[in-house]
C-alpha cells in the first residue's frame, strides 16, 4: 500500500489542529495567572474555585439529572423506533426521527420554545428542558439501534418464529439481547448529547436553571478566568470517558451513524 | 389478551407508537405552532398576539406583516447570502482538510483504522462551547500565536491585525468545531474502495495524480455529499461561534432568530426568518439528493 | 470525588430547604456583597442572584416564560412593560414603612402614579468613561458625545473604543448628539443617527455590555460608553489594582439617558414576604448608602444622603446639578412597529462593515466564485465527454 508522504505529512497538521487547541485548553487550567497568555507556574487552585463555585456545582447537577433523565427516556423511546423502522417500515417515523437531528438545532430551539409558551403554557424549567433534550436524542437512539439491526442476520429471527416463539418472547429472548450493545451505545451516546447540548437548552431553559454550556457560555461572555478551563477539562474527561465505553460496545454503530 | 399481544399488527403499533406520539407532539406540533406564528401579529409587549380578536381596535387574526417586513430591506437577504457564504467555505475548507486525513486513515492497515477515527472522535465528544473557547485563548491578542502573526505583518510594514473578534475567528471556529463531520463520512465511503481499482490504473499506465481524479474522486462523491450536507446545514443555523469569536458585524442567521425570540421580542419576525431558514435547507437537501442521484448513475 | 458526592448530597438537602430563598434577577453589579450578606443575616434566608446585562434581555426572557423571580430591577421604561402586561403584584406599602424615605420628587411618576407596583431602587446615567492620562495625553476632550462619533477624535483612539451593545442606550447617545430627544420617533432622526453611528463603527473596538469595566481596568480600553455605576467600579479597580492611570466619567454636555431603576415584585414569585422584606431594607438609608458607597449608583433616597460620602455625594457625573438634570432624559418604551423598525436598524448597523474585514469578505467571495466556476466547468466537461462515449 503506497502512502505518499505528503499525505501523511497533511494529516498530521489535521490532527495537530484538532488537538493543540483542546491541548492548550487543559494545561491552561493548571496556569498560575488569570490569563490565558504564558504559563506562569503549576497550580490546582482553578479547581478549587470550581468546587467552591456554588452556581457551577448547581448547574453540574442539573446537567446531570437532565441527561439521565432523557438519554434514559430517549433509549426506550429510539430503541422502539430503532426496531420498528427496521422492522415495519413505516413510512413517516423514519423522517420523524431523523429530522430532528439533521436540521440546525436553532430551528427546535426555536419551536418549542414557541410550542412550550404559547400551547402548553409551561414553566421553561428542568421539565422544559428535558423534554426538548430527548426530542433529538431520540433520533441518535434509533439510527444506532437500526444499524445493528441491519447488520445482523435475520435468520435469527424466523428460526424463533418457527420455533414457535411469540413477538413478545422474541424481543425478549432474542432481539434485544442481540441489540443490548447497539441500546447501551445510543443510550451513552444520549447522555453525552444531553451534557452538551448548548443551543436547544439555551432556549428552552428560561431564567434560573443553568446546565453546565449555558454556565461556560455567559463565564465566556462576562469574565473568562481559568475556571472555565478547569471545568472545560472536566467535562472532556467525562465524555471522552463516555465515549469511548460507548465504542466499546458499538464500534460500528457509531460508523452506522456516521451516515 | 395474550392472543392480542401475539398479533403482528398490535405489536406494531405498541412498537412505534409511543415515539410516534413523542415526536409528533414535542417536534410536528412545535414545528407547525412555528410556521403559524410567522403568520401573526406580534404583541404589544412581546410575544404573539392572539389570533382571534379580543379587543377591539387591537390587531389579530393572521397576516403576510412580518414576511413583507423580510423583503422590504434588502439587509435580511444580505445576512441570508453572507451566513451560505460562510456555511460555503466552511464547508469548502474542511473538505480539503478532511480528504487527506479520511484517505489516509482508509488506507492504513485495519488494525490502526478504528483508533485513528476514533482520535478524530474524540474532540467532537468535548463540549462544542470548549472548543470555541479553545480559539478565544489561541487568537487572542495576547497569546503566543498572535504575537508570531503580528511580528511576522510587522515585517512588512502591516500594522498588528486583532485575530479575534473577526470574521476569520468565526470561519476558522465553524471549520473547527465541523471538521470531525466531514472526515467520518469520507473514510466511511474511502473504506470501501477496492485497492485492486487502483491497481488495475496503475497498471494501464495512470500517474499518481490521475489514480487520484479519475478512480478515487469520482468513487467518493456520495462520501464527499453527505460529508459537506452535515457540515453545511448546522452551519446555516450555528449563532454561538460568530457570538463569541465574531466582531460587531458577524451576524449569521441564527443571531438574528436569536434575536428576535431573546433580544427584540418580535417572536412573529424570528418565526418568518426560522422558515426561511427551513425552506433554504430543504432546497439544498432537494438538490443534494438530486446531485448525487444523479451522480451515482454516471459513475 | 468525595468530595463531590460530599457537595452533590449536600446541595439535595440543602434544596428540600428552598422555603427561606428570595429570587432577585438584578442588573450585573448592581448590588453588592456585603449589602446582600447584611440581608440574608436581618431575614435568615437566602438571595439568590440572576443577572442580565440588559432591559430588552431581561423583557425577553420574561416575554419567554421565565417564572420563579420575586423580586426585578426594571428600568422604569421596562417598568411600564411590565405594568401594563399585568406581570406585577401590587405592592402592600404597610410591609414597606421605609417608603418615606425617597425624595417626593422620585415618587409617583407617570409609569406608575401612587408607586402601585415599584419602588426607586437606584439610578444611573449612561455617560462616557475613560481613560484620564491617555485622554489628556491625547488631547481629546471628554464632555462631549463627539469625542465617540467624530472620526477626527476617533481616529487618536481607534480600537481602544467600545460602546453599549443595546440598540436603545447607543441610538439615543446618538439622538442626544444630534440634539433630538432620545424618545423621539421620527424615522428620518432615525436614520441620521443610524448613519452617524455606521460612520463611527471602523473605529470602535467592540459593542460591549459587560465586560467593558475590566478591559477599562487593564488598559486595553481607553475610551467607553456606560453606564455611571459601572466606571464608578471600574475607578475603584484601577486603583487597588495600582495602575498607573486612573478612570473618570462624565456626563456629556449635549445630554444623555438617565435610568430610574425600580424594585418590583414579579406575579409568579413565590415569597412575596422576603420581597417585601428586601424592599424595605434596601429602603433604609444605611442600606441606600451602602448602594452608592460600594457601586456609586445614583441615590433617589433622602435618609441615605447623610451616609453617603461626601466624595461620591459631590461628584457631579452621580449626583448632577439642577443645570445638567435639565438634559437627562427617561426612556420611554416604544410600541411594536417602532420596535421593529428600529431592530431592523440595529441590524443595518450591526452589519455595515468597515473596510478591513471587508476585504477578507471579497477575497473570499472571489474564491467561492472561482471554486462554483470550476465545479460547474468540470461537470459540463464530463457529461460532454460522457455524451462522446468516453466515460467507462
Amino acid at each position: 500500500m503506497r502512502r505518499s508522504s505528503w499525505l501523511w505529512a497533511i494529516s498530521a497538521l489535521v490532527y495537530a489542529f484538532l488537538y493543540v487547541p483542546l491541548i492548550i485548553v487543559v494545561v491552561y487550567s493548571f496556569n498560575d495567572s488569570r490569563l490565558n497568555a504564558e504559563w506562569v507556574g503549576f497550580t490546582l487552585n482553578w479547581y478549587h474555585v470550581l468546587f467552591n463555585d456554588e452556581q457551577m456545582i448547581r448547574a453540574a447537577v442539573n446537567s446531570l439529572t437532565i441527561a439521565v433523565t432523557s438519554s434514559l427516556v430517549a433509549t426506550a423511546l429510539g430503541t422502539m423506533a430503532g426496531i420498528a423502522i427496521h422492522r415495519y417500515r413505516p413510512k413517516f417515523l423514519p423522517f420523524m426521527v431523523i429530522t430532528p437531528v439533521a436540521m440546525p438545532e436553532i430551528l427546535l430551539g426555536v419551536s418549542l420554545l414557541l410550542f412550550f409558551i404559547q400551547v402548553l403554557n409551561l414553566t421553561l424549567g428542568m421539565l422544559s428542558i428535558i423534554i426538548a433534550h430527548i426530542t433529538f436524542c431520540i433520533g441518535f437512539v434509533a439510527i444506532v439501534v437500526r444499524a445493528r439491526l441491519a447488520g445482523m442476520d435475520e435468520s435469527i429471527f424466523e428460526a424463533a418464529r418457527d420455533l414457535g416463539a411469540t413477538p413478545w418472547q422474541t424481543f425478549k429472548l432474542v432481539t434485544f439481547p442481540l441489540i443490548m450493545p447497539g441500546v447501551i451505545a445510543g443510550a451513552l451516546m444520549s447522555f453525552t448529547l444531553s451534557i452538551d447540548d448548548f443551543v436547544i437548552t439555551f432556549f428552552t431553559a428560561g431564567v434560573g436553571v443553568a446546565t453546565l454550556p449555558l454556565q461556560i457560555y455567559s463565564m465566556i461572555k462576562i469574565a473568562v478566568t481559568p475556571e472555565v478551563n478547569a471545568v472545560s477539562t472536566l467535562l472532556m474527561l467525562l465524555t471522552l470517558t463516555t465515549i469511548i465505553i460507548a465504542s466499546k460496545f458499538a464500534p460500528d454503530a457509531l460508523r452506522g451513524a456516521a451516515k | 389478551m395474550i392472543n392480542l399481544l401475539n398479533s403482528t399488527r398490535v405489536t406494531k403499533w405498541l412498537v412505534s407508537g409511543p415515539p410516534f406520539l413523542y415526536l409528533t407532539l414535542f417536534f410536528l406540533l412545535p414545528s407547525l405552532i412555528m410556521v403559524v406564528a410567522s403568520f401573526r401579529y406580534p404583541g404589544e409587549y412581546g410575544g404573539l398576539a392572539p389570533i382571534f380578536g379580543v379587543e377591539p381596535g387591537k390587531e389579530s387574526g393572521l397576516t403576510l406583516e412580518t414576511y413583507r417586513f423580510f423583503f422590504s430591506d434588502f439587509i435580511y437577504t444580505q445576512v441570508f447570502i453572507k451566513s451560505f457564504g460562510v456555511a460555503l467555505a466552511t464547508t469548502l475548507i474542511c473538505l480539503l482538510m478532511a480528504y487527506p486525513l479520511a484517505l489516509l486513515i482508509a488506507q492504513s492497515p485495519k488494525k490502526h483504522r478504528d483508533f485513528m477515527v476514533l482520535l478524530v472522535i474524540l474532540p467532537f465528544a468535548s463540549n462544542f462551547l470548549i472548543r470555541v473557547y479553545a480559539w478565544m485563548i489561541i487568537l487572542g491578542p495576547q497569546s503566543a500565536f498572535s504575537l508570531v502573526i503580528n511580528h511576522f505583518l510587522g515585517l512588512f510594514g502591516i500594522e498588528p491585525v486583532l485575530l479575534l473578534f473577526s470574521s476569520f475567528a468565526v470561519l476558522v471556529g465553524m471549520v473547527y468545531v465541523h471538521l470531525p463531520f466531514m472526515v467520518l463520512p469520507l473514510y466511511t465511503n474511502l473504506e470501501k474502495h477496492d485497492p485492486v481499482l487502483l491497481d488495475a490504473a496503475q497498471d494501464l499506465g495512470a500517474n499518481a495524480w490521475n489514480r487520484f481524479w479519475r478512480v478515487t474522486w469520482p468513487l467518493s462523491l456520495p462520501g464527499v455529499y453527505a460529508g459537506s450536507a452535515l457540515v453545511f446545514i448546522p452551519v446555516l443555523g450555528m449563532f454561538a461561534i460568530p457570538d463569541i469569536l465574531g466582531g460587531t458585524g458577524d451576524i449569521l442567521i441564527g443571531n438574528l432568530i436569536k434575536d428576535q425570540f431573546l433580544g427584540t421580542r418580535d417572536w412573529p419576525f424570528g418565526s418568518t426568518l426560522s422558515i426561511m431558514l427551513t425552506i433554504a435547507v430543504l432546497c439544498l437537501a432537494g438538490i443534494t439528493a438530486i446531485i448525487s442521484r444523479s451522480g451515482v448513475r454516471n459513475a | 470525588m468525595k468530595r463531590w458526592l460530599f457537595v452533590l448530597v449536600f446541595l439535595c438537602c440543602r434544596g428540600a430547604s428552598a422555603e427561606d430563598t428570595l429570587h432577585l434577577y438584578n442588573w450585573n453589579n448592581y448590588i453588592s456583597a456585603e449589602t446582600v450578606e447584611r440581608f440574608e443575616k436581618s431575614c435568615n434566608c437566602k438571595l439568590v442572584q440572576d443577572y442580565y446585562g440588559d432591559n430588552e434581555e431581561m423583557l425577553a426572557k420574561l416575554a419567554a416564560g421565565a417564572t420563579g423571580y420575586d423580586l426585578l430591577v426594571p428600568t422604569q421604561n421596562a417598568a411600564d412593560s411590565l405594568i401594563k402586561q399585568n406581570a406585577l403584584r401590587p405592592l402592600d406599602k404597610s410591609l414597606l414603612p421605609n417608603l418615606k424615605n425617597i425624595k417626593p420628587e422620585y415618587l409617583n411618576r407617570d409609569f406608575d402614579s401612587g408607586n402601585k407596583y415599584s419602588v426607586p431602587y437606584a439610578y444611573s446615567i449612561t455617560v462616557i468613561g475613560y481613560n484620564e492620562q491617555k485622554m489628556k495625553e491625547l488631547e481629546l476632550p471628554t464632555d462631549t458625545w463627539a469625542v465617540i462619533f467624530e472620526p477626527k477624535y476617533l481616529t487618536k483612539v481607534k480600537g481602544r473604543v467600545t460602546v453599549l451593545d443595546s440598540q436603545r442606550e447607543l441610538m439615543a447617545a446618538a439622538m442626544r448628539y444630534l440634539g433630538y430627544s432620545i424618545n423621539d420617533t421620527d424615522e428620518e432622526k432615525w436614520q441620521q443617527a443610524r448613519d452617524l453611528i455606521i460612520r463611527a463603527k471602523p473605529y470602535w473596538a467592540a459593542f460591549n455590555a459587560q465586560s467593558y469595566i475590566k478591559e477599562l481596568t487593564v488598559g486595553n480600553i481607553w475610551l467607553a460608553h456606560g453606564y455611571s455605576n459601572d466606571f464608578f467600579q471600574a475607578a475603584q479597580d484601577a486603583q487597588k489594582a495600582g495602575r498607573k492611570f486612573t478612570i473618570n466619567w462624565r456626563i456629556p454636555k449635549e445630554g444623555a439617558v438617565i435610568g430610574m431603576d425600580n424594585m418590583v415584585i414579579h406575579k409568579s414569585g413565590p415569597r412575596q414576604d422576603l420581597a417585601h422584606k428586601f424592599i424595605n431594607f434596601m429602603l433604609e438609608g444605611e442600606n441606600s448608602a451602602e448602594l452608592t458607597n460600594l457601586i456609586g449608583a445614583g441615590n433617589p433616597n433622602a435618609a441615605a444622603l447623610p451616609y453617603i460620602k461626601p466624595e461620591i455625594a459631590q461628584n457631579p457625573a452621580i449626583f448632577p446639578d439642577e443645570q445638567t438634570i435639565k438634559h437627562l432624559e427617561f426612556m420611554k418604551d416604544f410600541d411594536r412597529k417602532q420596535r421593529r423598525v428600529m431592530s431592523r436598524m440595529w441590524t443595518e448597523i450591526k452589519l455595515k462593515q468597515g473596510e478591513d474585514d471587508s476585504t477578507f469578505w471579497k477575497g473570499l467571495a472571489v474564491l467561492l466564485g472561482l471554486f462554483v466556476f470550476a465545479v460547474l466547468g468540470l461537470a459540463a466537461y464530463k457529461r460532454l465527454a460522457a455524451s462522446r462515449g468516453q466515460a467507462a
